[in-house]
């Protein structure tokens, strides 16, 4: 115990230190270089990432050496990638890469599935993708749960993926799909993969549920995966029919807002997605939904 | 000789677990584990009565039956897993000697009774005959009792050791060897866990009152094997200079050689382990084994007034079979594994040996052994429970390890299209209906490409506070569901769910469709 805290002490004092760089860029280039999201478009995954990040700083800004970072894709069916009800592997896989570049000592994945672990991880490649990128991809173990304090409106504590709690830094990288409850799934709804419990009891007052939890776990970085989206019949799909190839990756450190910005894809307004607003209203957004700066970029 | 006995039981033992051990799923190493179920010799019997033509798929069978009139019982001393259990069993129980164990010998007629009994439910087409198989009730054991309970304390072990601080990565480390090799699915709950952990308690507990209590007075395959080997060629012959120590008499597992005649030997009993050979004083080294052209024969140990009783306990056995009511709310939720035969075929075929059980588990996990519903009969057919797992929508498995095609393999396209049974909803449960609140997991679930679960939105206004809110109601589509029961799984209610599965609108083909086209 006592050598935890020291080590975390530690890195207390490493992160006092490396935020100077930061600073030292933002004196450099003057605040309000880098923009608060980043739209970019027409490219492979590894490409749209590679820009997407690029244009936000790097990844650097974010994660300090020796960081443990936690990916939380969503693997959450057994479905293959083309269906796209899971993330997509080679983006994952490119990220994992950045965060090992960026410093990062550890990079976990995982996810609480709702078709049979195995065959998720499997068929949506994203196990073995990530692992050739160096990436310790995990099952669930039905013992590292943690009761933590929501004290939301509803929800009062709800059990948490501990790694998920522990990590240094968080990413989460949704798939955009259409839901039939929630609309859509993005960012905010993914987290629900960290929860424990009974999770089919969150689906009643969804919007007030999801906000209560969500606003104790936000991450670091939220990461939309657009490559392909899932127009109808989500968040299982199974339909080629209903995928759409829209190569687009949609990034900010602020998950409401990416979550906001993703909805055009689907010709949604922030007025028809309860959960969405909701977040914005209970206050889980970083930046005001008007006043956001996004650098939208097409590669070509 | 019994060395070399010794090592083909523990070889056969190993490669049988092997084998049940990657019964999982991805299932992509091309060996067919259910293999080791096709040795038994009762199968191709008994398929060639259901059949009427001799089914190739039993070849390991057909070929232990064909050696079996040479070289006599040797499937019983040499592969069969059970009776490597029974050994086992035996050496941790103390089997007593044979002299004291000699009062059951009048028992050695009932595995006669029971073989015959058995065959004549199956010419009246009652195929029962799989409760009594011993590669059978090997199998179940080991998927009903031995594997959760061993994978159960591993696990609950590990896991304990993984929260002392200084064992955390060792037992981790551990623990994903465990999952990686042996667990990789979760741990196995399974109903009728009492009734087949007696079942296996009491065969392997019998050895207390003779070593291979079961081979010797009630196994139907070692009965057959009997039957066959009353002439076998392959002779024990003992010198002359036996001086008669029946040393050999008590060493022999099956109790084949007499007490008052060592130079003989019970052909249809004797086993072939050679504890007799490798127990004979080497001064006198009286034993030989040896093939002979002319071979004596022992005739079996069962007359025309035991097959007579035999036939009244048969005929009586299918009256009880018969006379049981037909309880149509039972019958209607009994869901099949998809492409499982129509449901006497089924019951017919399925010889309850669990290996669908066993696949399902790394799968889905909804297969369970199934309780007596409607009819004796039922008991540990495979039957799909929804609430304890759902038929994995990607997954065919069950199909393709079936030792009897009790459940064809179909491949996965057609067994997407083949509905086990049709969804119904609870409305006086289910959420939105009962409290007029969004709930919908189910539809959320539902995995065919154009979801089965559809919905309408309606307004509800709430007559204590008086405000509308939108409400999404929903129903069951007939012609797109597939019965696979995720909703069911998946329904967030504690307790009873709010939608169910019934075998309305399943799709069971008949032994005669050409699936596999
Ligand atoms: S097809 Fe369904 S019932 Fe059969 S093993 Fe797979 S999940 Fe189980
Ligand atoms: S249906 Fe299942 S239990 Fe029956 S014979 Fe086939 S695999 Fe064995
Ligand atoms: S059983 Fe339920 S989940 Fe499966 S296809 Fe039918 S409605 Fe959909």
């Amino acid at each position: 115990m006592k050598r935890r805290q020291f080590i975390r002490s530690i890195s207390l004092g490493t992160a006092g230190i490396s935020l100077l760089p930061v600073l030292g860029n933002k004196l450099l280039y003057g605040s309000g270089q880098f923009p608060q999201a980043v739209w970019v478009e027409n490219g492979e995954p590894e490409q749209l990432l590679k820009r997407a990040l690029q244009e936000f700083g790097g990844l650097k800004r974010f994660i300090k050496k020796g960081d443990v970072v936690v990916i939380k894709p969503n693997i959450g069916w057994d479905r293959p990638p083309e269906l796209a009800a899971n993330t997509n592997p080679h983006l994952v896989a490119a990220l994992v890469k950045a965060c090992k570049e960026a410093g990062a000592k550890k990079v976990k994945i995982f996810d609480r599935t709702c078709n049979n672990p195995q065959r998720c991880y499997r068929n949506s490649q994203i196990q073995k993708w990530a692992e050739k990128a160096g990436a310790k991809v995990e099952h669930i173990r039905p013992n590292r749960f943690k009761k933590i304090t929501i004290d939301g409106n509803i929800v009062k504590e709800w059990l948490i993926y501990r790694d998920y709690l522990e990590a240094d830094k968080v990413i989460n990288v949704p798939i955009a799909k259409h839901h039939s409850l929630s609309l859509v799934t993005l960012g905010l709804k993914n987290l629900m993969g960290v929860m424990g419990d009974n999770r089919g009891l969150i689906h009643n007052n969804f919007a007030e549920k999801l906000t209560d939890i969500d606003r104790k776990i936000l991450p670091t970085l939220t990461i939309i995966d657009a490559y392909r989206i899932l127009t109808a019949n989500g968040p299982v799909g199974g339909n080629p029919k209903d995928v759409k190839l829209t190569k687009t990756l949609i990034l900010s450190d602020c998950t409401v807002s990416a979550d906001n910005l993703a909805l055009s894809l689907f010709g949604l307004k922030l007025e028809d997605v309860p959960h969405i607003k909701m977040a914005y209203e209970k206050g889980l957004a970083k930046y005001d939904p008007g006043k956001l700066t996004v650098r939208r970029v097409t590669l070509g | 000789m019994r060395t070399a006995r010794r090592i083909s039981q523990i070889v056969f033992f190993l490669f049988f677990i092997f084998l049940f051990l990657i019964t999982r799923y991805p299932y992509e190493h091309g060996i067919t584990t259910e293999i080791f179920l096709r040795f038994s010799p009762l199968s191709p019997v008994f398929m060639f009565i259901k059949d009427l033509k001799i089914n190739l798929l039993f070849l390991p069978a057909l070929i232990i039956l064909f050696f079996t009139v040479f070289f006599g019982r040797f499937f019983c001393g040499w592969i069969c897993p059970l009776g490597t259990l029974l050994d086992i069993s035996g050496k941790i129980v103390k089997s007593p000697l044979n002299r004291i164990s000699e009062k059951w010998q009048k028992l050695r007629y009932l595995k006669f009774a029971l073989l015959i009994g058995l065959l004549i439910l199956a010419l009246f087409s009652v195929h029962i005959w799989g409760y009594f198989d011993p590669l059978s009730i090997f199998n179940r054991a080991l998927t009903i009792v031995f594997y959760p309970l061993a994978t159960l304390f591993a696990e609950k072990a590990l896991l304990a050791l993984s929260n002392v601080s200084f064992l955390e990565d060792p037992a981790y480390w551990l623990y994903d060897q465990f999952k990686y090799a042996i667990m990789p699915e979760n741990q196995a709950h399974y109903q009728q866990l009492f009734w087949i952990a007696l079942f296996i308690f009491l065969i392997l507990i019998a050895e207390k009152l003779s070593r291979r209590f079961w081979c010797r007075y009630l196994c139907p395959a070692g009965a057959l094997l009997s039957f066959l080997s009353q002439f076998r060629f392959y002779e024990r012959i003992v010198g002359e200079q036996c001086p008669a120590c029946n040393k050999c008499q008590i060493e022999c597992k099956m109790n084949a050689i007499p007490q008052d005649d060592v130079g003989y030997t019970n052909k249809v009993e004797c086993i072939e382990c050679f504890n007799c050979g490798a127990t004979c004083p080497p001064k006198y080294n009286a034993i030989t084994y040896r093939w002979r052209w002319t071979p004596y024969r022992t005739s079996v140990d069962y007359s025309r007034r035991r097959f007579l009783g035999t036939s009244v306990a048969s005929i009586t056995a299918l009256g009880l079979l018969g006379v049981g009511i037909k309880n149509k709310e039972a019958i209607n939720q009994q869901v099949r594994p998809p492409g499982s035969l129509t449901e006497e075929d089924f019951k017919d075929k399925c010889i309850r040996c669990m290996e669908c059980v066993r696949i399902c588990a790394s799968n889905g996990a909804c297969l369970q052994p199934s309780g007596i519903q409607s009819s004796i009969a039922d008991l540990w057919l495979p039957i799909a429970e929804m609430r304890t797992g759902y038929c994995e929508y990607n997954c065919n498995q069950c199909g393709q390890v079936c030792p009897t095609e009790a459940i064809l393999p179909l491949t996965l396209a057609q067994k997407k299209k083949t509905p086990m049974g049709l969804a119904y909803f609870d409305k006086n449960l289910c959420i939105p209906f009962a409290r007029n609140e969004d709930c919908i997991v189910c539809e959320e679930h539902c995995p065919t490409s154009e979801k089965a679960i559809k919905f309408d939105i309606r307004d509800f206004t709430d007559p204590k506070t008086g405000q509308t809110r939108k409400v999404k109601y929903p129903y069951v589509i007939k012609e797109l569901c597939i019965g696979c029961g995720i909703c069911v799984y998946k329904c967030p209610l504690e307790g009873k769910p709010a939608i169910f599965v019934t075998i309305e609108n399943q799709k069971r083909p008949t032994s005669s469709d050409i699936l596999k086209s």
